[in-house]
C-alpha cells in the first residue's frame, strides 16, 4: 500500500503540524465567520511562527498585515490554510503550489459532501496538489490543532485551544470534533495532536496513522470513522501503530447497521453484514473498538493517566456496599480478578477500620468514613503485592469529606506504581471533588462498572500487542492456474454460478478435499454409480438456478440400496418439477456420504471496505438460524484460523465436549488457511459456500459435501 | 450594446457594489479570489447588474458566474434575447 502519494505526505506531514510559517488564504476581518476566528484562533494559542493572513481586499486583519496573494509573501511558507468558498480554493491552491508551499489545510466545506460539481472541485484540488507535491487535510473538515509547546498551533474554529495531553484524535466528522473537544474540557483530558480531516480527498487516516505511531507526543490514538475506503490498508497501519508505534488504536466506527446483507444470494452473503465485518477486521488488526465517546476516553485516561497494570488484581475500597459489590461483580464479568489480601494486609485493615468495616475484597470502609479511613485502606490496598490495581468508590453522605478524600486518593497513589480509578458517585455534591481528581490525572468514572471495564481493555491491549507480533508473516498468494482456468471458463459461457460440477475441482486445486461424486443423467446411472461407490450415498439436484436444494426437496441423504437411489431420483425430479419447473437441471449429483462429523459451514464474501472475507460457522441448513459464525479478512494464517474456531459458541463441539469425539481440527485450521489464500487470490469469485464441510474425528480430516460460487459481475 | 461599452459598465456595477475603484478591476479579475466579494454581495452584484441592465437573470446560473469577463458575456446573452 505505499503508494507515491503515501512517501509525499510522509515528508510533508511535519509541516503540518509543526509549521514555522501559516497563511490563512481567503481570511477577512468579519468576526464570528471561519476566515476570521481561525486567524484569532492561531494567534491567541500563541502559536511558535509567522502568521499570514492572505485576502483580496484587507490591507490588515487583527493587527497582523495581510497580503492580496500569497504569491505577494515574500518568505517562505510552510502550512496554507484555505478558507475561501469552495468554488475558489483551486485558485488559492494553484497560487501555493507556485510558491511551494508544500502543505495545506483546506477547510472550506462545498466539495465532495455536495454532489457532483463539489466532487469535480475536489478532484481539482487533488490534481493541483499532485502536480505541485502538496499535502492537504479535508476539504470541509474543521482544522487541526497540535497542542506542542514547540508549536502551539491552533489552526482550527474550534471555541478553544484545548490542554496539553498526550491523546491523539482524529475524526472525520467537524462538528463532532467541537464536541469532544468541549466534552473533554469539562474533563480536564488534553491532548497531544487533534484532527479533524473531513473528506480525506488527499491525507487520509491511514497516513495520519503512520504519522502519530511516530509521535513522541503521542501515546494512544482515538479515531471516529465514519466510512473505510480502504480496509486491508487501516488494518495494516493499526498493526504499525499498535506493534512498532506501541500505542493502543480505538476507533468509534459509525454506521452499525448493515446494508451488505440483503441482496445477498448465499448463506456467507447473509450472514456476512458490514458491520460483523468491522468488527472481525478490528479484532484481527488489534483495533479495540470502541461503542461510544465516552468508552473512548475512559480507556484512554486510564492508558495515559495512570501505570500500565503489571497484572489483573483489583482491590476495591468503597464506603457502599452495594457499588462495592457491583465493581466486584463487574470486574469478574471483564475477566479481572478480586485480589486476596495478604496476612498483614489484612490484619493492618483489621487494626486501623472499625468493627463494622468489610476487611476482605472489597474494602467497605463504611458509610461515615473520612478521609483518614480512605487513607488506611488504600495504603495498604497499594503496599498489598497480591494488588496490581486500586478502584475507590465514594458515596457522599452528610460527613463525607469529598475534597479531602480526593485528595487523599492523589496522595496515597502517587507514592506507588500502581493504577487507581474512581467513582465518586453522584453529580452535585461530588462534583468538587472529581475537579481534584481529574487535575491530578487520576481517571473518574460516573459507574463503578466504567472502571473494571476500563481496565480490562487498558490489559488487553497488552495481549493485543503480542498477539500480532507473534503471526507469521503471509507468504505472498498467488491464483491457482487450474482454479483460474475454471473460473475463466465459467465466465466466457456467461455462468453466473458454479455448482459442485466446477466447484469440487476448483477446491480440489487448492487441496480443500472434496466428498467424491458423480453426475447422473438417468436413474439408472444413479444407482450403477452408487453400487460401485458404496453406500450410504446423498442424491442432489445440480442445477445453476438452484441455489437452496433442501428447499425445493431436492436433496436426499441416507439412501442405502439401488432401490432407494433409483426412487429418491424421481423424487427429486418431481419436486423440483413443481417447486422450480423454470430451472434448468443439469443432472442429478450423486455423492457418497460421509459417516458422522460435525458440519461447519464456510463461506468466501467480498466486502466493498475490506475486500475477501472468510466465514466459519456452525452448518448445516439452520446456519442462518443459528448464525454461529465468526469473519476474519482474507488472507490469514494458522493462528488466525484457530482464533476464528474458538469465537465460536459451539467450539467445544469440535474439542470433544461432553464426551463427544474430538474432531480433526488441525485439518479444519488448514483448510480455513487455503480457503482464505482462494479468496484473495481468486476475484472472480464474488461469494463461495461450503455447507456442511464435515469435520470428522481427530486424524481423519474434513470433507466439503457441498458447493456453491457466485462469480462476481464483472467476471 | 458593443462588448467594449459592456464590460465598462459591468466594472462600475461591480465598483458600485464591492466599493472599490473600476480602475482596479481587470477584465479576467474573479470576483471572490481577485476581489474579495462575499456571498452577500455575490447575490448584490446579481441584483445589481439586473436593475442596470433591465435583465431578469436565472439565479443559480448567475451566482455561478465567476468573473467579469463571464459577466459581462452572460449578460451579453440575456440582451441578445
Amino acid at each position: 500500500m505505499i503508494t507515491p502519494r503515501f512517501e509525499v505526505h510522509r515528508r510533508n506531514l511535519d509541516k503540518i503540524f509543526y509549521p514555522e510559517s501559516v497563511a490563512i488564504v481567503g481570511a477577512n476581518n468579519v468576526r464570528g465567520t471561519v476566515p476570521h476566528d481561525i486567524l484569532d484562533n492561531i494567534l491567541k494559542a500563541n502559536f511558535n511562527g509567522v502568521v499570514y493572513p492572505v485576502s483580496p481586499r484587507e490591507r490588515f486583519i487583527a493587527g497582523v498585515k495581510a497580503y492580496k496573494y500569497v504569491i505577494d509573501i515574500p518568505d517562505p511558507v510552510d502550512l496554507a490554510i484555505l478558507v475561501f468558498p469552495s468554488q475558489v480554493c483551486h485558485l488559492a491552491l494553484e497560487q501555493c503550489g507556485q510558491k511551494g508551499i508544500p502543505a495545506a489545510i483546506v477547510i472550506s466545506a462545498g466539495f465532495r459532501e455536495v454532489g457532483q460539481a463539489g466532487k469535480e472541485r475536489e478532484e481539482e484540488l487533488k490534481r493541483i496538489a499532485e502536480k505541485y507535491g502538496i499535502s492537504f487535510i479535508g476539504p470541509n473538515c474543521l482544522g487541526v490543532i497540535n497542542t506542542d509547546s514547540r508549536s502551539l498551533l491552533n489552526a482550527s474554529f474550534a471555541r478553544k485551544m484545548p490542554e496539553e495531553g498526550s491523546i491523539s484524535f482524529l475524526s472525520q466528522s467537524g462538528a463532532l470534533c467541537t464536541a469532544v473537544l468541549d466534552y473533554a474540557q469539562a474533563r480536564n483530558i488534553g491532548f497531544a495532536k487533534f484532527i479533524s480531516f473531513g473528506n480525506k480527498a488527499d491525507i487520509s487516516e491511514i497516513d495520519l496513522l503512520y504519522y502519530l505511531k511516530d509521535d513522541p507526543k503521542t501515546r494512544i490514538i482515538l479515531m471516529y470513522l465514519e466510512e473505510i475506503t480502504d480496509g486491508p490498508a487501516l488494518m495494516e497501519a493499526a498493526r504499525e501503530v499498535i506493534v512498532k508505534g506501541n500505542k493502543p488504536l480505538l476507533i468509534l466506527k459509525a454506521g452499525r447497521t448493515s446494508e451488505g446483507a440483503a441482496a445477498a444470494a448465499s448463506h456467507t452473503g447473509s450472514l456476512a453484514g458490514s458491520d460483523a465485518i468491522c468488527d472481525a477486521a478490528f479484532t484481527q488488526a488489534g483495533i479495540i473498538r470502541c461503542e461510544t465517546i465516552e468508552e473512548m476516553f475512559n480507556i484512554a485516561t486510564a492508558y495515559v493517566y495512570q501505570p500500565l497494570p503489571e497484572g489483573n488484581r483489583v482491590a476495591v475500597i468503597t464506603n457502599a456496599g452495594g457499588p462495592g459489590v457491583l465493581a466486584t461483580d463487574a470486574c469478574i464479568q471483564n475477566g479481572l480478578t478480586m485480589a486476596r489480601f495478604e496476612e498483614d494486609t489484612t490484619q493492618f485493615l483489621k487494626k486501623n477500620l472499625p468493627a463494622t468495616a468489610n476487611i476482605k475484597n472489597p474494602v467497605d470502609v463504611i458509610g461515615d468514613a473520612r478521609a483518614d479511613r480512605y487513607n488506611v485502606a488504600l495504603t495498604a490496598a497499594f503496599k498489598d503485592p497480591n494488588v496490581d490495581a486500586v478502584f475507590t468508590i465514594l458515596t457522599p453522605q452528610s460527613m463525607t469529606d469529598i475534597d479531602l478524600i480526593a485528595r487523599e486518593v492523589a496522595k496515597v497513589s502517587s507514592h506507588y506504581n500502581k493504577p487507581v480509578y474512581t467513582s465518586f458517585m453522584g453529580e452535585a455534591d461530588v462534583k468538587e471533588g472529581i475537579v481534584v481528581l481529574q487535575r491530578n490525572r487520576i481517571p473518574h468514572y460516573q459507574l463503578p462498572e466504567s472502571m473494571a471495564r476500563s481496565l480490562a481493555r487498558v490489559l488487553q491491549f497488552k495481549k493485543l500487542r503480542q498477539m500480532l507480533q507473534s503471526k507469521k508473516a503471509i507468504p505472498p498468494v498467488n491464483a491457482h492456474p487450474e482454479a483460474e482456468t475454471i473460473l475463466k471458463d465459467a465466465a466466457a459461457k456467461g455462468k453466473k454460478v458454479l455448482t459442485e460440477t466446477d466447484g469440487a475441482p476448483l477446491l480440489r486445486s487448492w487441496k480443500i478435499p472434496v466428498a467424491e461424486s458423480f453426475l447422473a443423467h438417468t436413474p439408472e446411472e444413479a444407482a450403477k454409480w452408487a453400487s460401485e461407490c458404496g453406500y450410504p450415498v446423498v442424491l442432489k439436484v445440480a442445477s445453476e438456478q438452484i441455489l437452496h436444494k433442501t428447499d425445493v426437496g431436492g436433496v436426499f441423504l441416507n439412501l442405502n440400496s439401488a432401490e432407494d437411489v433409483l426412487n429418491a431420483f424421481k423424487r427429486i425430479t418431481e419436486n423440483v418439477s413443481r417447486t422450480m419447473p423454470e430451472a434448468l437441471i443439469n443432472g442429478i449429483l450423486v455423492e457418497k456420504q460421509i459417516p458422522g462429523g460435525e458440519e461447519i459451514i464456510l463461506g468466501i464474501k467480498r466486502d466493498p471496505s475490506f475486500g475477501p472475507v472468510v466465514m466459519c460457522g456452525m452448518g448445516g441448513i439452520f446456519a442462518e438460524i443459528y448464525r454461529d459464525v465468526s469473519f476474519r479478512i482474507a488472507p490469514f494464517g494458522e493462528e488466525e484460523a484457530e482464533a476464528m474456531l474458538k469465537e465460536l459458541k459451539a467450539y467445544p463441539l469440535l474439542t470433544g465436549a461432553r464426551g463427544r469425539t474430538k474432531r480433526d481440527i488441525p485439518s479444519l485450521v488448514k483448510t480455513l488457511v487455503s480457503l482464505s489464500h482462494l479468496a484473495f487470490a481468486h476475484p472472480r469469485i464474488a461469494e463461495l459456500d461450503i455447507n456442511p464441510l464435515i469435520v470428522l474425528d481427530e486424524g481423519k480430516g474434513c470433507m466439503a459435501a457441498d458447493v456453491k460460487i457466485l462469480l462476481s459481475n464483472n467476471s | 450594446m458593443e462588448k467594449q461599452e459592456l464590460l465598462t459598465k459591468v466594472k462600475e456595477v461591480v465598483a458600485r457594489v464591492l466599493k472599490m475603484d473600476p480602475e482596479e478591476i481587470a477584465d479576467d479579475a474573479n470576483f471572490v479570489f481577485d476581489l474579495g466579494a462575499d456571498s452577500m454581495q455575490s447575490i448584490q452584484l446579481v441584483a445589481a447588474f439586473e436593475e442596470e441592465f433591465g435583465i431578469t437573470m436565472d439565479q443559480d446560473k448567475a451566482l455561478s458566474v465567476q468573473t467579469v469577463n463571464a459577466a459581462a458575456d452572460f449578460i451579453e446573452a440575456y440582451l441578445k434575447k
